[in-house]
């Protein structure tokens, strides 16, 4: 098989069953995905150059290394997240996935997605543009970038990002 | 000291507040937050005749520079002219009416109209109607067609306020005991306040005095933000002495803030072991510098005193890990947007700008540890009144049997007297004759 068809498949399987992890907020085996030095952002609504911004220059969503995605995660599993309790019902989509060889050893991979938030009667949608760095893992991969960047001017409807995208 | 006039009967029992001396109890009614009619009355009452927050002059470095922003229901283009001049200008043609102004921010000479092509100067002058003929010389002599600025726009500390009603009160004695508040951020560095770019932006399904209210709450930390308190526990490991003193002040005119002395660390200038040597070095010196140019009781309340404001009646400025500014855009009785950026010193290091960045992350905005649970609350308080004939909420925490309301004769972070000095203001304008 093509090389590049084929990374882009085991890449594809890759960030698949990070999503349903996330789907099925099993939050600790999806943590369990991320490298020590992992990066977890979103980056500002309403910035054009969002994908190439630096966290330490901007007003980011969410700017976590590791040790804040760990804690982030068990808040979220906490009855005292009030905003996730109980768990509102989430769906990734992933579509559109490249992945490339990078330089470093690593795989860029960037993908597009449609997450939908569904609680108390109230649906709200979130959609945009994934930015992956995968570092190779056995015979998958650890993730040491996942930037959202949002294809929204504001949280408006949608409130806030209680959940991880 | 504020002087708080004595409670008259009429304020103790009106349409929107009960005030029981007797046992102590503050109440507001309901509809204040629930009812369409009561926020079209307090549009026209209260927010088109205060002075709103606009933006800080930081956010114009350049001639040119504009931003288009909403203040209550109207739009406005704040920017700073080639002349060097703020203004705070209607976003519309005096044609027919198109925004001259589609973009949200940039640097712009002129504003053109995208409709007819009227074209006007930065400083609101119309210079071209695109036209070979069809008007006269005289056509806008006394500048009748120019872009109409808001009736007031004046500036404290750098913050720009806009009033609609141009007989509002100067914006000096309306900001009353809050005006050195905002003096003291200005004094965080000579080098004036950069803000952070980008914008943390979100809609929240309630009433806008909702999030007023909850933005100096000193009573719901503990419990609303439990998971947060747990978070900077695992943080500041080392840090044992946690001690938390604090008050709630009214400032004049519904005006009011809570401050806290909490060891959250701050980049100017409180220090917590996690953030490592670099930022100790750094921060000392800053607070040094604080004490050789402030002394060393102004230097310290800068450094050790996060402080939650609210200018009456929708204007927030919080002073903690960053300088918060939030304005808050009512669209509906039970519907607001909130739009928050983040200022630090103009001359910050890189080293303490990305501090600054990731303490106001971890604990601010739409995506923090913290703001998604407060949202979560409103959104759960407007359910309450929309889905109950329950009448009245309590502000009495502080306010004890024979004590004026607006005195805290105890005072202590938690009680809510800040609230009681805002719903006070709100009521008396909601009562006085038209």
């Amino acid at each position: 098989m093509d090389p590049a068809l084929l990374l882009r498949l085991r890449v594809e399987d890759f960030l698949y069953s990070e999503a349903a992890l996330l789907d099925a907020w099993k939050l600790k085996d999806w943590l369990a995905l991320y490298a020590p030095d992992a990066r977890y952002e979103i980056a500002p609504t309403g910035e054009p150059e969002a994908a190439t911004l630096a966290s330490s220059e901007a007003l980011f969503l969410v700017a976590d290394d590791r040790e804040r995605l760990e804690q982030r995660v068990i808040r979220l599993l906490k009855p005292s997240a009030h905003a996730e309790y109980p768990h509102s019902r989430v769906r990734h989509l992933y579509s559109n996935v490249r992945a490339r060889n990078g330089a470093d050893g690593d795989v860029e991979a960037t993908s597009h997605f449609v997450a939908f938030r569904s609680k108390r009667s109230i649906t709200a949608t979130f959609m945009g543009q994934h930015l992956w760095r995968l570092a190779p893992h056995d015979d998958s991969f650890r993730i040491r970038l996942k930037r959202t960047v949002l294809d929204l001017d504001a949280l408006v409807p949608q409130g806030k990002v209680s959940f991880l995208l | 000291m504020v002087t708080v006039a004595p409670l008259e009967p009429a304020i103790q029992q009106s349409r929107f507040l009960r005030i029981d001396p007797e046992r102590g109890r503050f109440l507001v009614h309901r509809s204040a937050y629930a009812s369409p009619e009561v926020y079209e009355e307090e549009k026209r009452r209260i927010l088109r005749r205060s002075w709103i927050i606009l933006g800080h002059d930081c956010e114009l470095p350049a001639k040119g520079d504009f931003i288009v922003r909403p203040v209550i229901d109207r739009e406005l283009i704040f920017n700073r002219d080639v002349n060097g001049r703020v203004n705070a200008f209607f976003n519309t043609c005096r044609h027919r009416g198109a925004a001259v102004c589609r973009e949200p921010r940039g640097n712009r000479k002129r504003f053109v109209c995208p409709y007819h092509g009227w074209a006007y100067r930065s400083s609101g002058e119309l210079f071209d109607q695109n036209a070979t003929f069809g008007y006269g010389e005289r056509f806008n002599d006394d500048g009748f067609y120019d872009l109409t600025k808001v009736p007031r726009l004046e500036q404290r500390a750098g913050f720009w306020f806009v009033s609609f009603d141009p007989t509002v009160p100067p914006l000096e004695d309306y900001l009353a005991e809050a005006g050195p508040l905002l003096d003291e951020i200005a004094e965080h560095s000579v080098a004036g306040l950069r803000v952070v770019r980008g914008c943390h932006e979100y809609e929240i399904k309630a009433n806008y005095k909702l999030i007023c209210e909850n933005s100096y709450d000193g009573y719901h930390l503990n419990l609303t933000h439990a998971s947060y308190v747990d978070y900077m526990k695992t943080m500041v490991k080392g840090l044992v002495n946690i001690d938390i003193r604090g008050r709630a002040r009214s400032l004049g005119n519904g005006h009011a803030c809570f401050e806290l002395r909490i060891p959250t660390g701050r980049p100017v200038a409180q220090w917590l072991p996690v953030w490592g040597e670099e930022a100790r070095m750094q921060i000392e010196a800053k607070r040094s510098e604080l004490e050789a140019r402030l002394g060393a009781e102004k230097a310290d309340r800068i450094a050790n005193v996060n402080r939650n404001m609210v200018l009456f009646p929708n204007s927030i400025i919080n002073d903690q890990q960053t300088i918060l500014m939030r304005t808050v855009t009512p669209m509906a009785h039970n519907r607001m947007i909130i739009r928050a950026w983040s200022f630090g010193p103009a001359d910050e290091s890189p080293v303490l700008r990305r501090i600054r960045n990731e303490c106001t992350l971890s604990f601010l905005g739409p995506g923090g540890f913290a703001t998604p649970d407060d949202v979560e609350m409103l959104e759960l308080c407007q359910r309450g009144y929309e889905t109950s004939d329950v009448e009245w909420n309590d502000i009495s925490k502080g306010y004890h049997a024979g004590e004026h309301p607006l005195r805290d004769e105890n005072p202590h972070f938690d009680n809510e007297l800040q609230m009681r000095a805002y719903w006070y203001r709100w009521n008396e304008l909601m009562s006085a004759a038209e």
